[in-house]
Parts: structure tokens; C-alpha cells; sequence
């Protein structure tokens, strides 16, 4: 699954396909196959910005969409976008959303079980630094304690 | 990573798997690693992947494998999965012309654009033709002239019983280590990756900067 999630879009790729849906911007008439491709590549990008905007092409594409085939690579797509942007609320509600389409969906399941072991992850660490924080509160309102009655 | 090269000395091959739609790639990938069969058929998105350590002339070696959807909506996207590939796995349904007659698109392709990638056509649902003969849409010679032009060999496999299907990763990996030092990858290094990376496209045969040869030797 990091492989798939790792994996970045070559930058000429992503111009290349950039252009083609300008194009098609600046003509007025989008298909579905060039905004696809491009949200595609945006997804892959290195920079946070890019992913957000394949993410609201793809939940645009995905409102669009007249059938569950194309509703369910949407779908993943969208969920691989939010855990590569690291929100995995929303990575997890589009991934379960897909494997409502077609259960069972091997590719689905895997990437379900990669956002849930980091969200896990990501609870521990959250709730340690809070831990930490009191704790470090807790000491400093002690030294005041103690210096107070000194 | 999921590239080719070495790493910890280790050599790393990137394999991928194209062909048309429900031809049996994915089948054919899960017999090879997992060793399982499902018959529940779910069509790939975009492009999965897997890698497998295996050992090939006494060398450790893994395969890294993408697997591509057959589907018309990632043809332009596939591309980017074959770029850096040193072995491509053409699979075609032995029971379905058309799926075969789309193999020469594949060899096309790759020869314009993969200079170094190998190419291997695989016949799949062999079982099917075992069973009953007169399934059999593509005569064995008729894939065996094309895999004679391209010098490559050509397996007929059975994702279902499991027939020929080690044997063709098997190959690749055996392929490699015997032309080991005819890649980019593992030429002797001498600056650091990206150095290396700008003196191999300027080296390409014709002189031409091919993007799939740099691509390939970036470190991502």
C-alpha cells in the first residue's frame, strides 16, 4: 500500500495533462476522461496544494458521475488523496463509501486497513503529547507551589 | 523502491503487467505471491502493487510488480506505470482474439518508449482450453512468431491450477541477472544519483534525451 500512496507523479506528466484540461477549460467543454486524468496526476503531486485540488476535482467528478464504475475509482481516489493530505476521517468515510459499491474490493480493503493503523497511530501520539503537556503543567504548578510557600 | 536498481545489495526489478481488461492480470499475480485463485471477478483500479523476493542464478533479487487495470479509462495513465520497467508481462486471454490482436499495441508502445524493458507474452486461462479445445482463440504459433520477432519467450498459463505461472517470473528475474550490466541501474557509479541520472540520458544511443531512461534512475 506505501507503494501506491508513495508513488509521485513525474512533473512533465502532470503539465502535460494540466495543459490538456486548460484546453479543454478554455474551449468550455471538459470531458470527464481529461478532468479525470488531471485530478489523477494532482492526487500523486508532491506539494499539498495540488492534492487538494485533484480531491475537489474528483468529489466534483464523483457528483457527476452515471455510473457506480466510475463512482467507485472516484472514490478511491478521492480516499488515496486525503491520506496522502494526512485526513484520514475523511480518507476513511470515501473508502467505506467505495467498498459500499462493490464489497469486498481487494484494493479498497487495504487501503481501509493503512488509514485505520495510522489513525491509530496518529491517536496515540495525539494523546501522548497531551499526556506530556499536563504533565509538564502539572510540574510547573507544583514548582509554583513550591516556591510560593518557600 | 518500486523501481529498478539495487538496494542492500539487492537487486531490484521493476515488473508490470499490461494486457486488456479481465484478462487475468490480477489472477495471474495473486497465484504468483499469494498463491491463491478467486474467481470473483473485481476489475483493478488505476494500478496495484506487490513485490516478491525470490532467487535468480544464485542472486537475491525482488520483483517489483505493477499491476495495471485493463480498463479504456487508464489507458493514458499506464504509461507511467511501465516508464523504468525491465520486464513487461503482455498477458492476453487464450479464449479471446481481440485481446490478443491488442498485445501489438503494448509491443508498439514499449519499443518506442522502453528501451531496456523486456518483453514476455503470457496466455492465460489455459484450463479453459484444456477442458474443452475448441475454446482456443489464439493458435500457439501465432503467439510464438511474435514472441520469436521480439526474442522473448512466450508461456501459455493457468491462473486457476497454477500451470507455467512461477515459470514466467522465474524467467524474468533469471533474464536480469544474466543481462545485469547491460542496464543503466547497475552501471559502476561514480557521482551521486542525480549526476548519474543526466550522464546516462546523455549516453543513449541515438544521442536523444529519453525521459523514460532518466526517469527510471531518479531516486523518489
Amino acid at each position: 500500500m506505501e507503494s501506491i500512496l508513495n508513488e509521485e507523479v513525474d512533473p512533465a506528466d502532470l503539465k502535460r495533462f494540466e495543459l490538456m484540461y486548460n484546453e479543454q477549460v478554455r474551449r468550455g467543454q471538459v470531458s470527464e476522461k481529461a478532468k479525470f486524468e488531471y485530478a489523477w496526476c494532482l492526487v500523486r503531486s508532491k506539494y499539498i496544494d495540488d492534492m487538494k485540488e485533484g480531491v475537489a476535482l474528483l468529489e466534483d467528478l464523483f457528483k457527476r458521475a452515471s455510473d457506480d464504475g466510475a463512482r467507485r475509482d472516484y472514490l478511491y481516489y478521492m480516499s488515496v488523496g486525503y491520506t496522502r493530505i494526512k485526513e484520514y476521517p475523511q480518507a476513511l468515510k470515501y473508502v467505506k463509501a467505495l467498498l459500499k459499491i462493490e464489497p469486498g474490493n481487494h484494493q479498497a480493503l487495504q487501503l481501509e486497513k493503512f488509514i485505520n493503523k495510522k489513525m491509530t497511530k496518529e491517536g496515540i501520539m495525539g494523546m501522548a503529547i497531551v499526556g506530556g503537556a499536563a504533565l509538564a503543567l502539572g510540574g510547573l504548578v507544583s514548582l509554583g507551589i513550591a516556591l510560593a510557600k518557600k | 523502491m518500486a523501481s529498478s536498481g539495487s538496494k542492500d545489495g539487492q537487486l531490484q526489478i521493476k515488473v508490470v503487467l499490461l494486457g486488456a481488461a479481465s484478462v487475468g492480470k490480477t489472477c495471474l499475480v495473486s497465484r504468483y505471491v499469494h498463491d491463491r485463485f478467486t474467481s470473483n471477478y473485481q476489475n483493478t483500479i488505476g494500478a496495484a502493487f506487490v513485490s516478491k523476493k525470490i532467487e535468480a542464478l544464485g542472486k537475491r533479487v525482488t520483483l517489483n510488480i505493477w499491476d495495471t487495470a485493463g480498463s479504456e479509462r487508464y489507458q493514458s495513465m499506464t504509461k507511467m506505470y511501465y516508464r523504468g520497467a525491465r520486464a513487461a508481462i503482455l498477458c492476453y486471454d487464450l479464449t479471446e482474439r481481440t485481446s490478443f490482436d491488442k498485445i501489438r499495441y503494448w509491443v508498439g508502445e514499449l519499443q518506442e518508449n522502453e528501451q531496456h524493458c523486456r518483453i514476455y507474452l503470457c496466455g492465460t486461462k489455459k484450463d479453459l482450453i484444456d477442458n474443452d479445445t475448441r475454446t482456443r482463440a489464439v493458435p500457439q504459433n501465432e503467439a510464438g512468431i511474435i514472441a520469436q520477432d521480439l526474442r522473448t519467450e512466450h508461456f501459455e498459463t493457468s491462473s486457476l491450477t497454477g500451470e507455467n505461472v512461477e515459470a514466467v517470473f522465474q524467467r524474468i528475474g533469471e533474464d536480469y541477472v544474466r543481462n545485469m550490466h547491460s542496464y543503466p541501474e547497475n552501471q559502476p557509479k561514480q557521482e551521486d544519483d542525480t549526476q548519474q541520472a543526466f550522464h546516462i540520458g546523455k549516453s543513449e544511443e541515438k544521442g536523444t534525451t529519453s525521459s523514460c531512461a532518466l526517469g527510471s534512475c531518479f531516486k523518489r
